[in-house]
């Protein structure tokens, strides 16, 4: 996969979570990610299709993910009710939607799914043989693991 | 560019009233964080639908008592740009501002064309939402 497609998704998430969630934003180093591997509790998958087909995994455990929403809404929030799922979804929309732009900037012509999030302590993520990247990033509200996996067509 | 707003009421009108704001959202998120911005500005929320038919159905019971539509693109069951046709059909002079995240060019130069006033991408910034607004009511 060419690091080309992965950057807009880093970079993007970073001008976002920047934004919105916290300044402290520190990306660590990225790996390859095994076929299957146990999601951290909150998981929101977004597909892409079209000239390039494929999907972006943001993953976080339950806690990140409340204080994350909580941050975002200025509020305390303790359970995963419609506000927290839509705050969480809209971030994931936020982050791809930016990157979207500056891949058809560059040329790539491809659509995004709505942002599925998927909750649960057993959730397994199947690579599909696709060779998938993995980008962690910290917050002072926990860990964010962002996967891209991308194809041409 | 926006300065720091010091003054806390372009939401109201001359007459001293508030404008009407009907918010069409599928995200609670984004409705919540659209009704502090604009209620801290003295702007009345006077509804909020979840998707485009029930935008559509709540702007027809409210008119002519509704100012403005922020309306959201991309939304379940009838999106932002249908609910946006529908409602001018109903009412030519509606006044409605598209919410869209970036990556949707497309789809907010359609909806000028088809007559939305203005456009807002998100994430939400308070200076920017509220310049798009008076903006738009007052084209």
């Amino acid at each position: 996969m060419r690091v080309e497609y992965v950057n807009p998704f880093v970079e993007s998430a970073i001008q976002v979570l920047s934004s919105t969630v916290s300044e402290y934003v520190k990306r660590e180093e990225l790996f390859l990610r095994p076929k299957m591997c146990p999601a951290m509790g909150v998981t929101v998958i977004v597909g892409l299709a079209g000239q390039i087909s494929g999907r972006v995994i943001i993953d976080m455990s339950r806690e990140t993910g409340l204080k994350i929403a909580s941050t975002m809404n200025d509020e305390t929030l303790t359970e995963y009710d419609e506000l927290v799922v839509s705050t969480i979804t809209e971030l994931a929309n936020m982050i791809t939607g930016k990157a979207v732009t500056w891949l058809t900037e560059l040329g790539f012509q491809f659509d995004i799914t709505p942002p599925a999030l998927f909750i649960g302590d057993n959730i397994q993520i199947s690579g599909n043989n696709v060779e998938v990247m993995v980008v962690p990033i910290e917050l002072p509200q926990g860990r964010l693991e962002i996967s891209i996996g991308i194809k041409e067509k | 560019m926006s300065g720091e707003r010091e003054e806390h009421n372009q939401g109201i009108k001359k007459d001293g009233t508030p404008y009407k704001v009907l918010l069409v959202d599928d995200s609670v998120f984004i409705r919540k964080q659209l009704a502090q911005i604009l209620t801290s500005e003295g702007y009345e929320i006077v509804g909020q639908a979840n998707d485009g038919v029930e935008g559509v159905d709540l702007y027809k019971k409210l008119a002519p008592n509704v100012d403005m539509v922020t309306m959201d693109i991309t939304m379940p069951n009838l999106d932002g740009i249908s609910a946006l046709e529908q409602i001018l059909a109903f009412d030519k002079k509606a006044k409605i501002i598209m919410i869209t995240a970036l990556g949707k060019e497309e789809l907010v130069r359609k909806s000028l064309m088809i007559g939305a006033k203005n456009y807002i991408v998100k994430p939400l910034d308070r200076n920017k939402v509220l310049d798009r607004i008076i903006s738009a009511l007052t084209k």
